[in-house]
């Protein structure tokens, strides 16, 4: 026998990737009804069905989608998935959200290069350059798409953004221009591709984001960390300025921080926004250790690095135990109860 | 109202059917446009269900295993039949403004 495992069997291992809750109501008859479409009623034939094959590809990708859309859950799952789907979803647009940044940076950095005020040109200069232009404006579509509930749009233009990503390290690669491919390719699984693959997250029984914070968001980040960041290495202090990873580390170990007094003055409701920050500072943390060979030259830098990390694990600390509870604690949406 | 889940109640309005009777029922109602898989169908059932649209009607032994049953409820019926009135009426408007509906329409294609 195969892997010594039946038809029946490999297809109960896939149905693994579903919560329990959901298993214990449907996993007998979800079988049920996949054997009725292989078996023949003849014996022999069914025999050797059962014996050699295997559930399809989209069998499997179809029980892949329902686990993502279960266990990321919308309004009306169990309270746990809620707060997970939640605490992804914000993940998710807090990523999207600094590319759209970095976006905007390569807008202002283009329009500025130009002598433009209004209406940008294609960008010129290359393909290259042009090619990273390109993907700083479509980052801003996919952060809007995304608020605009296109998730159609977010997720095929992230994609091809990621593509594009990709091969710009690759080509930089190649050129010898990368001092450590590793990080860079880092930050292409990391925060390029890993994001995308979450918005998974984003299927039809979630709720909508919230347009006008993530809105203004991006303005505001732009202007309070953007600008100050580009005007210190304008003028002769980018030694100052920490790396992107470091960057990331600060503000992540920041807005803990900030989340952290919410907690402590009391505030009701705060544990998804814990259970996204931790995951945020998780993605970042791993980035940052990733990318810490940059410095492999400069032992001061790895310190420095190091200070970022230690930074960040304390800060994500203080809002772990009140992430803990969101699994527990985030309302369950009425009439749950009464249709499980 | 998905496509998927209107397909599954209009399975389930000529009567009770089990998963895989759905399935085959989907793929003749949509001429073969339609082939769900086992993972969205019951993505569907679970959402009808919780909606109150479909309840479970009866269980049946079958080579050992047992299968299990579907029946629209009083308002799944009612949701199928608005749902397609809802989408005769927006077929309508697309064939007037495609000048394919009334006597000349008809002439022309015949």
């Amino acid at each position: 026998m195969s892997g010594d495992l039946d038809l029946e069997q490999r297809y109960r291992r896939a149905l693994r990737l579903l919560p329990r809750y959901y298993r214990d109501r449907w996993e007998e008859d979800m079988v049920a009804t996949f054997l009725d479409g292989w078996l023949t009623g003849d014996p022999d034939e069914d025999s050797v069905t059962m014996e050699y094959d295997r559930p399809t590809r989209e069998e499997i990708i179809s029980v892949i989608g329902l686990a993502a859309r279960l266990r990321l859950g919308g309004p009306g799952a169990p309270r746990r998935y809620f707060a997970w789907g939640q605490a992804v979803r914000n993940a998710v647009l807090g990523v999207m959200l600094a590319h759209a940044v970095w976006g905007l940076g390569q807008v202002a950095l283009f329009a500025r290069s130009r002598h433009l005020i209004g209406w940008l040109p294609p960008p010129s200069g290359g393909f290259w350059p042009g090619l990273s232009y390109a993907t700083g404006y479509a980052w801003i579509v996919v952060f809007a798409a995304l608020l605009l509930v296109d998730y159609r749009t977010a997720r095929v233009l992230a994609l091809l953004v990621v593509g594009a990503d990709a091969a710009t390290v690759l080509h930089e690669q190649l050129a010898g221009m990368l001092v450590s491919p590793f990080a860079n390719w880092a930050y292409v699984a990391l925060i390029d591709l890993a994001p995308v693959l979450a918005m998974a997250a984003f299927h039809r029984d979630a709720p909508p984001p919230h347009r006008r914070p993530w809105l203004l968001a991006l303005p505001a980040w732009y202007l309070l960390v953007s600008v100050p960041v580009l005007w210190a290495e304008l003028s002769g202090h980018a030694a100052w300025v920490p790396d992107v990873a470091g960057q990331l580390c600060l503000l992540v170990s920041l807005v803990c921080l900030f989340q952290a007094a919410r907690i402590w003055s009391g505030r009701p409701g705060t544990g998804v926004w814990s259970l996204t920050l931790l995951l945020l500072a998780g993605v970042t943390a791993l980035y940052r250790i990733i990318s810490l060979p940059i410095f492999a030259q400069d032992p001061h830098l790895i310190m420095v690095g190091l200070v970022e990390l230690l930074i960040l694990a304390a800060t994500a600390a203080l809002v772990a135990p009140d992430a803990v509870r969101s699994q527990a604690a985030t309302p369950a949406p009425l009439g749950y109860q009464e249709l499980r | 109202m998905t496509g998927q889940a209107f397909f599954v109640l209009t399975a389930l309005a000529d009567g009770p059917r089990h998963g895989y009777g759905i399935v085959r029922e989907v793929v003749e109602l949509s001429q073969g446009r339609v082939k769900l898989k086992i993972g969205s169908l019951y993505g569907v059932l679970d959402r009808l269900s919780a909606d109150g649209l479909i309840e479970p009607d009866r269980e049946e032994a079958h080579d050992g295993r047992l299968r299990r049953y579907y029946r629209l409820t009083a308002g799944g019926r009612r949701a199928l039949a608005e749902e397609a009135d809802l989408r005769a009426a927006s077929a309508h408007v697309v064939r007037t403004r495609l000048g394919l509906t009334g006597p000349e329409a008809a002439g022309a294609a015949g």
